[in-house]
C-alpha cells in the first residue's frame, strides 16, 4: 500500500495538485472545536482521473473548497499547477472547471443565462456557452428557468459550467448525485473520455464502485486525513493476498498451513488462506505433507474491501482518540 | 468593466429588482397625479357651485344674527374705528369655498418632492439588499468566485452595479417626475423661478445620491449578514427602536447622531431638530430653547462616514470569511 504523496512512477513536479500538511479548524455556532481536515497531504498526478474517496463528512468537500479558494486553510500548503495557492488562484482559476456540493445558479435565470453571465464574467465567447450546453445534453432545455430544472439537469449544467473554460483540471464534487442511470452512465463516461484528452479530473465520491471503474488513481480519506494514495490497481492488489484452497483433507492442511505462518479460515470446505504472496508457497507446505491441492484460485480484493478495511482502521482510531480526550474532529479522529 | 456589466445585468434581471423598479415609478406616478390633481385650476363649475353655497350661507339665518349684532357694535367685531359699513367684510365670498391651492413647485419640493425620494430610497436600499442576498440564498456566490477568485472585485463590482442601477433608476424617476410638475406648471400659466428650479435641481440630485449610497448600504449590509431577511429585520429594528434607543442615551446632544436627523440635514439642505439632551437655553420667561441645527455638510460627513464604516466591514470580511 502506498503512503502520502508516493504516487509511483509520478515526480512531484507532474502533480497537477499538491497539498502538504493542509488542515482546516472550525467553531460551531455552539463553540465546539472540530478539526475537518487533518493535516492532510494530498498528490494529484498530471491527466488522468483521480479519484478522491471518502466517506461522508471525512472532509473531500472541505479540502475541495480550500483548494479552490472558497473556505480559508487554517494551516498548510497549498499549489495548484505548481502555483501557491490562494495567493496565486487567479493566475491559475482559468484552467479550472469545478463543481462543489450542489449544483448553484440563479434560480429565476434560464440554463442559458446564467452560463452567459459566467462566461462573460472571464470574456468568454458566446459559442462556448453553445458547445459547454450541447457537451452535456442540456442544448434543447437552456431556456428554461433553472428553478424548473431536475436535479439531474441541475447537474448537467453545472457541469457544463465547468467545460466554459476548457480546464485542465475538473474538480467534480460528487458529480452523479441525483442522476438516474443513463445520466450517470452518460457523465461516467464522459468523464472518463476528459481524463483520456489529457483534462486531470479530481472526482469526488463516496461511491467505491465508481470510482474503481472511472478512475486511475486514487486518494482515501476518513476523518480528514490521508489512509491511502495510489493507482487503482496497486491499491486493490496491495491490500494483502488471499488464496482460496480446495483440499480433500482440510482439517490437516490447516494445521500445517498455521504452522508454516500463515492465517487460515474455512469457507464452504473450501480454505481461504492470508499472507502468501505466491500461489506456490502453499502447494509446497502441504505437498510436504504429502497433501495435494484440487483448487488453487487467487482471491481478487476490490477497492470496496480496501476502502472498508482503511476506513474501519480508521474509526477504530477515532474511538481510540476520542477515549483519550484528544480534539474532536468532523468525523470524530482525533 | 467586464464584470460591473455582468453585474449591471445581473442587476436588471432580477424579478425583485424589477419590481422595486416598477413600484418606485407607479408610487411615484401616484404621487405626481395626486399633487397635480388635488391643485388643479377652478372650473367655471366649482365657482359657481362656491358662489351658491356663499349665497346660502348669507341667507342663513345665523349669518343675519350675526350681520345685525356686528351692525349694531362693529367696533367689537370689526375692531377699533370700525363703522357699521365694514361689517359688508362679513358677506361670505365664493373663494372662502374654493378649497384647492394652486400648484406650487417651491411647495412640493418640501413636500411631495421629499416624499418621492424617500420612497425611491427604501426602495432602492431593498433593491440592493435583495440583489446580494439572492446571490447568498441560492449559493451563486461560489460558482461565480469560482470564474472570478479576486473576492475583491467581485465586491466592488456588485457595488458598483447597484450604485449605478439605483443611480440611474431614480435620476430617471425624480427627472420624470419634476419635469411633469414643471410642464404640468406651466401650462396653467404658473412661472417657476429660477431659483425656485435651482432649489428643485439641488433637492432631487441630493435625493438621487442619497437613493445611490442607500442601495449600496444595503448591499454591504447584506453582504455582511448574508441574508435578505437578516438585513431587512436589522432594517426595521432600526427603523421601530433604533431612534428611540438613540435619543433616550444619557448623552449630550445625542440627536446629532440620529440616522433620521441627519438624512433630514442632507435632503433638507441643513435640518433645525429638537433635543431634549441639550442644556435649556432660556431666550425669555418661562421658554427655554432646545432646538439644534445639523447643517447640510455635517449630515453628509455623518452619512458618508457610516457607509464607509459598513462599506469597508464589509468589503473585508467578505475577502477572508469562507464562502458557504
Amino acid at each position: 500500500m502506498l503512503g502520502p504523496r508516493q504516487i509511483r512512477g509520478i515526480r512531484m513536479s507532474d502533480l497537477v495538485i499538491e497539498a502538504t500538511g493542509l488542515r482546516k479548524e472550525f467553531r460551531t455556532r455552539r463553540g465546539r472545536h472540530v478539526v475537518a481536515v487533518h493535516d492532510l497531504d494530498l498528490a494529484v498526478p498530471a491527466g488522468g482521473v483521480h479519484g478522491f474517496l471518502g466517506p461522508n463528512g471525512s472532509g473531500k468537500t472541505t479540502t475541495i473548497r480550500m483548494l479552490l479558494g472558497l473556505a480559508r486553510a487554517s494551516r498548510g500548503e497549498m499549489r495548484l499547477f505548481g502555483q501557491a495557492v490562494p495567493r496565486h488562484l487567479p493566475d491559475v482559476m482559468s484552467r479550472v472547471g469545478a463543481v462543489v456540493e450542489q449544483p448553484k445558479f440563479v434560480p429565476t435565470f434560464s440554463g442559458r443565462k446564467n452560463l452567459t453571465l459566467l462566461a462573460r464574467s472571464i470574456g468568454l465567447p458566446k459559442e462556448r456557452v453553445d458547445s459547454a450546453l450541447a457537451q452535456v445534453g442540456l442544448a434543447g432545455r437552456d431556456k428554461e428557468r433553472y428553478r424548473g430544472y431536475s436535479l439531474g439537469m441541475k447537474q448537467r449544467l453545472a457541469i457544463a459550467a465547468t467545460l466554459l473554460k476548457n480546464p485542465d483540471l475538473l474538480i467534480l464534487d460528487e458529480p452523479t448525485n441525483g442522476l438516474d442511470p443513463a445520466g450517470i452512465r452518460d457523465i461516467r463516461t464522459m468523464i472518463r473520455e476528459l481524463g483520456e484528452s489529457g483534462v486531470t479530473v479530481l472526482l469526488s465520491s463516496h461511491i467505491l464502485a465508481e470510482v474503481q471503474q472511472v478512475c486511475d488513481s486514487v486518494s482515501i480519506i476518513g476523518s480528514g486525513r490521508l489512509l491511502a494514495s495510489g493507482k487503482v490497481d496497486e491499491l486493490v492488489g496491495s491490500s494483502g493476498s488471499t488464496t482460496r484452497v480446495g483440499i480433500s483433507d482440510p482439517t490437516a492442511a490447516v494445521g500445517h498451513l498455521e504452522r508454516a505462518g500463515y492465517s487460515v479460515t474455512r469457507e464452504n470446505g473450501h480454505l481461504l488462506v492470508d499472507g502468501a504472496t505466491r500461489a506456490d508457497e502453499i502447494t509446497r507446505v502441504l505437498a510436504a505433507q504429502e497433501l495435494y491441492v484440487h483448487e488453487l484460485t487467487p482471491v481478487r480484493a476490490d477497492l470496496e474491501s480496501v476502502f472498508l478495511q482503511l476506513t474501519k482502521d480508521d474509526a477504530l482510531k477515532a474511538d481510540l482518540g476520542a477515549a483519550s480526550g484528544l480534539d474532536s474532529q468532523a468525523g470524530g479522529a482525533a | 468593466m467586464k464584470l460591473l456589466r455582468v453585474e449591471l445585468t445581473r442587476f436588471r434581471w432580477r424579478r425583485a429588482i424589477v419590481l422595486m423598479l416598477v413600484a418606485g415609478a407607479l408610487l411615484t406616478a401616484v404621487i405626481g397625479g395626486t399633487t397635480l390633481w388635488e391643485t388643479r385650476p377652478v372650473t367655471a363649475e366649482d365657482r359657481a357651485a362656491a358662489e351658491a353655497q356663499a349665497a346660502a350661507e348669507a341667507a342663513s339665518p345665523q349669518f343675519e344674527r350675526e350681520l345685525a349684532a356686528c351692525e349694531r357694535r362693529p367696533r367689537r367685531y370689526m375692531g377699533p374705528g370700525a363703522t357699521a359699513a365694514d361689517c359688508e367684510q362679513m358677506m361670505p365670498q365664493a373663494d372662502w369655498f374654493l378649497y384647492r391651492s394652486e400648484l406650487s413647485l417651491a411647495e412640493e419640493n418640501r413636500d411631495s418632492g421629499i416624499g418621492v425620494v424617500f420612497i425611491l430610497a427604501a426602495l432602492m436600499i431593498i433593491a440592493g439588499t435583495t440583489f446580494a442576498g439572492a446571490d447568498w440564498a441560492s449559493g451563486s456566490m461560489s460558482n461565480q468566485l469560482l470564474f472570478e477568485p479576486r473576492r475583491a472585485r467581485i465586491w466592488l463590482a456588485k457595488a458598483g452595479a447597484v450604485f449605478v442601477g439605483a443611480l440611474g433608476v431614480s435620476a430617471v424617476i425624480l427627472t420624470a417626475f419634476w419635469v411633469t410638475l414643471y410642464l404640468v406648471a406651466e401650462a396653467r400659466g404658473i412661472s417657476t423661478g429660477a431659483t425656485v428650479q435651482e432649489a428643485i435641481r439641488w433637492t432631487a440630485g441630493r435625493g438621487v445620491v442619497l437613493a445611490a449610497f442607500g442601495a449600496v448600504g444595503g448591499y454591504a449590509l447584506t453582504m455582511l449578514l448574508r441574508h435578505t431577511v437578516g438585513t431587512l429585520a436589522v432594517m426595521f429594528a432600526y427603523a421601530v427602536g433604533g431612534e428611540i434607543l438613540i435619543a433616550s442615551l444619557p448623552v449630550e446632544g445625542i440627536g446629532r447622531w440620529s440616522l433620521g436627523n441627519n438624512v433630514f440635514a442632507w435632503l433638507f439642505d441643513g435640518h433645525e431638530y429638537y433635543d431634549p439632551s441639550l442644556p435649556c437655553v432660556n431666550n425669555g420667561p418661562e421658554y427655554c430653547n432646545q432646538m439644534a441645527l445639523i447643517s447640510l455638510a455635517d449630515g453628509a460627513w455623518y452619512l458618508g462616514v457610516m457607509l464607509l464604516v459598513l462599506g469597508g466591514a464589509s468589503f473585508l470580511l467578505f475577502r477572508r470569511r469562507d464562502i458557504p
